[in-house]
């Protein structure tokens, strides 16, 4: 009996045992409680996520809405995203070398960079005709060695670096193109003795050291830039710039700090007044005294005093270190942003040119006149703690980041009220929305620069990712709708309507192209003394030739022209231990210089994998030793 | 021999006219063409034949082809390309002759000719469709069967999928073979030697 019993209950226990654990694993099956992963229900979602979800959800095949060019910061790159999706589709390298496409490498590319491996890729612009985005091409500036650079939005390559621009220490204050896109201005954050290589101690600042605008202009046919002319300004930090656009078209805006003209600790001794300027310049003006001759030539370039052009440059007194100076869509108000100060401050165009028809100054300095501030000032909005920079929508809205609150404020330009105001994570610099600084902004999307991320993703140590955060801005409350992480760092970004862009998908035959072989029998090796120039043809899945004999101590040009003119078939070209490697895309031809110092057998491949034999891609270069 | 005697009426001439100009257009449009679709090709890549041409993307298609040992397509190879359009500029103005003179002997001469010669266009798509499917060299990175795509219809070849049809160049072709049997067949009119001058319209 005894034995029965106990083996029941063994049996019992031993049910409920499978019996929980069955239970156990069928809801662990039901109801998961990690976070994440795969989980396709609704259910206890709420509907603001789930209209988030829908916005921003591009499904596979699908295409974005809208390109938004992001600048990469000391990167030098500049970013391609797809909004609303917020995929990052490109990075096109700028001020920086990129092996994978062999940027610093190729000739061509090599000769763009100079002597500098690196950039600090700040503002990008997209060209305009009529104060609306063209899609043509794309500017950037490198603040830390003062040039720019043009992308061409039919390759998405880097096709022009200017620079260094004589005469302009830091021009953080570019790009801001005129609406016809004629020039960008190039305004100096750092006061210098000119031309470069002057020395002068900074017991001499306020003498010797100078600020200095630069007008790059732009030609119309194929976006070649070139210096104009540059223009004196006051030993003062020039931080952003704008075009008047409409009825303001004809001037530009700087904003300026330290007007305390102090050279340590600038932290506390440029934040001493309560207000300093913007500069307001009648570029059509100095452009005309250019072609007067009203020059003289400093380091190369045209170089204008303003006391020479009177009438030229006005001071308008504006709170506190502005950051970004802003033009309304319909060029009638300039608005400064007041970093150090919790407002926005807007000014009448109208009334700042009554003013200056009327000479209603309340003072000058340095030997420009300051417009009325009352008068031209219609309006100081409190918008929030460091307001840095300001966009636009189409319903006559504009949005202010405020770093310090790490929130974004919209207000109407009708009654400068606020609105509404959203948190955003954490610290953003610049704003931008779509079509957002054009005559014609569309409103809709608007993405927050912010410079911190802190916890808003998976660690990756110390140091965080930039974000951008998608914002809609469809409702009368603006949503966070999406968190991108980028490298460093998007300063400021344009978002533009896609078919405003056109690309070509293959590089066209060219015979006269140097360099370029387009048949097998054609691809050769050339000798002239000890300069050797191979002409090879790269495609799916060779290279002719593919082995290439030459003698240590040449010196070796090398074409590689792609001759599948076929979407998306690239071809790498790399060879071993000679630090050398690039791409060539459908149809194009690279070229690659070096010095074949090294004797011994160097394999050479296809780096960029191309076919179903890319593996096979692959040939010899033998150098012989000087015997 | 009662009908090769026969004249053609209005009607039948005017057929045989549209005969002759519809064998002039279809020098100008796609004889046939072959269009390759892959997952990596969603547009798809297409081999047009004309008479004097090949249009489409027959560089891409090459390159892809030497992977399977297929032989180079190339103008060059074909010499029928160098007189297709003449004879077909031939067989029209021979048509028009037809129309003009109003013989049926003509018009039926000239009938048969036009089907010899689309006869041996066949012929000759046909002969390059199977020479260049089955001589794959045996060399290739890539060995497969050998293949020979219908003329019309789909085939597949590796990772593509081929759709091959006549092209409206190749339907004008019949069109004018058609107009052609129609007007000998249902448009004569006999030879009245009374009225010699004065032909009966029957339409």
């Amino acid at each position: 009996m005894h034995k029965i019993k106990l083996k029941t209950l063994f049996v019992a226990v031993a049910g409920l045992f499978v019996g929980l654990l069955l239970a156990y694993s069928i809801s662990s099956q039901i109801s998961p409680t990690t976070t994440g992963g795969l989980k396709a229900s609704k259910e206890g979602v709420s509907e603001d996520l789930i209209d988030a979800a829908l916005k921003t959800y591009v499904p596979p095949g699908q295409l974005d809405e809208y390109y938004l060019f992001a600048s990469g910061g000391h990167s030098g790159q500049l970013f391609v995203y797809g909004v609303p999706s917020m995929r990052r589709i490109r990075s096109i390298p700028v001020f920086n070398k990129e092996s994978a496409v062999g940027y610093g490498w190729t000739t061509e590319s090599k000769e763009m960079l100079g002597d500098f491996a690196w950039g600090d890729a700040h503002h990008p612009a997209l060209s305009e005709t009529k104060g609306d985005y063209d899609g043509r091409w794309l500017f950037m500036n490198d603040n830390a060695n003062s040039r720019v650079a043009r992308v061409n939005l039919d390759s998405f390559t880097t096709q022009q670096i200017l620079g260094p621009v004589p005469n302009v220490y830091g021009p953080h204050g570019s790009v801001f193109l005129t609406p016809n896109s004629e020039y960008f201005m190039m305004a100096s954050r750092f006061a210098g003795p000119i031309p470069y290589g002057t020395y002068s101690e900074l017991d001499n600042f306020k003498e010797d050291y100078k600020g200095v605008m630069a007008a790059i202009a732009i030609d119309p046919k194929d976006g070649e830039m070139s210096v104009g002319w540059e223009v004196l300004l006051p030993p003062w930090s020039y931080d952003l710039s704008d075009a008047g656009k409409g009825v303001s078209d004809g001037w530009c805006f700087l904003t300026t700090y330290n007007t305390e003209e102090a050279y340590h600790l600038l932290e506390v001794e440029s934040s001493q007044r309560e207000r300093d300027y913007i500069m307001a310049i009648n570029w059509k003006m100095l452009e005309q005294a250019a072609k007067d001759g009203k020059v003289k030539d400093i380091g190369g370039a045209k170089v204008i005093d303003p006391m020479d052009v009177p009438g030229s440059v006005y001071l308008v007194p504006c709170a506190k270190s502005p950051h970004g100076v802003d033009v309304t869509p319909d060029g009638k108000y300039f608005i400064g942003n007041g970093k150090l100060a919790p407002t926005v401050t807007v000014f009448s165009f109208e009334n700042f040119m009554e003013c200056v028809n009327t000479k209603d100054f309340q003072g000058e300095e340095r030997g420009f006149p300051i417009v009325n501030y009352e008068k031209t000032r219609v309006a100081e909005v409190e918008v929030g703690l460091g307001p840095l920079h300001t966009q636009f929508d189409d319903k006559g809205n504009a949005y202010t980041s405020l770093f310090v609150e790490s929130a974004v404020a919209k207000w109407s330009l009708t009654d400068f009220k606020v609105t509404d105001k959203t948190q955003v994570h954490y610290c953003p610099g610049h704003l931008a929305s779509a079509e957002g600084d054009t005559v014609n902004p569309d409103g809709k999307y608007l993405v927050s620069l912010n410079k911190l991320a802190k916890d808003k993703y998976l660690s990756v140590g110390p140091s965080h990712p930039e974000s951008m955060q998608l914002i809609d801005l469809t409702s009368s409350k603006m949503k966070v709708l999406y968190d991108s992480p980028t490298d460093p760092e998007p300063h400021f970004a344009q978002m533009i309507k896609a078919d405003k862009i056109k690309t070509f998908e293959v590089y066209p035959k060219d015979e006269a192209r140097e360099g370029a072989v387009y048949a097998k029998e054609d691809a050769k090796v050339v000798r002239d003394g000890n300069n050797v120039t191979v002409y090879m043809m790269a495609f799916r899945s060779r290279y002719y030739p593919d082995a290439v004999e030459i003698n240590e101590g040449d010196h070796v040009t090398w074409y590689i022209t792609n001759t599948d003119f076929d979407e998306d078939i690239t071809h790498g070209f790399g060879i071993m231990f000679y630090d050398i490697n690039c791409e060539s895309q459908p149809g194009q031809t690279q070229k690659l210089e070096f010095v074949a110092d090294k004797a011994g057998v160097y394999p050479y491949y296809c780096t960029n994998f191309c076919s179903a034999l890319h593996q096979e891609m692959q040939g010899y270069l033998l150098i012989k030793p000087k015997s | 021999m009662k009908f090769l005697q026969g004249k053609l009426s209005l009607s039948g001439r005017i057929l045989l006219l549209v005969a002759g100009l519809c064998l002039i257009a279809s020098t100008y449009f796609p004889l046939w063409y072959m269009s390759l679709d892959a997952p990596q090709y969603p547009e798809g890549l297409s081999m047009i034949v004309f008479m004097d041409h090949i249009g489409g993307r027959i560089d891409i298609i090459n390159n892809l082809n030497h992977y399977i040992g297929m032989k180079e397509i190339a103008e060059s190879d074909f010499p029928e390309m160098q007189y297709m359009t003449y004879i077909a500029f031939g067989l029209a103005g021979l048509a028009f002759i037809a129309a003009l003179v109003r013989r049926v002997w003509f018009g039926l001469g000239t009938l048969v000719l036009l089907i010899i010669g689309g006869g041996l266009g066949m012929y000759d798509l046909w002969y390059w469709l199977h020479r260049f499917g089955t001589e794959l060299d045996s060399k290739a990175p890539i060995i497969i069967p050998p293949f020979v795509p219908p003329m019309i219809g789909s085939n597949d070849v590796a990772n593509f999928v081929t759709h091959t049809g006549f092209g409206i160049g190749g339907y004008l072709l019949g069109l004018s073979i058609c107009c052609m049997i129609i007007a000998l067949w249902r448009f004569r009119t006999w030879e009245n030697k009374e009225n010699d001058s004065k032909p009966t319209i029957q339409a």
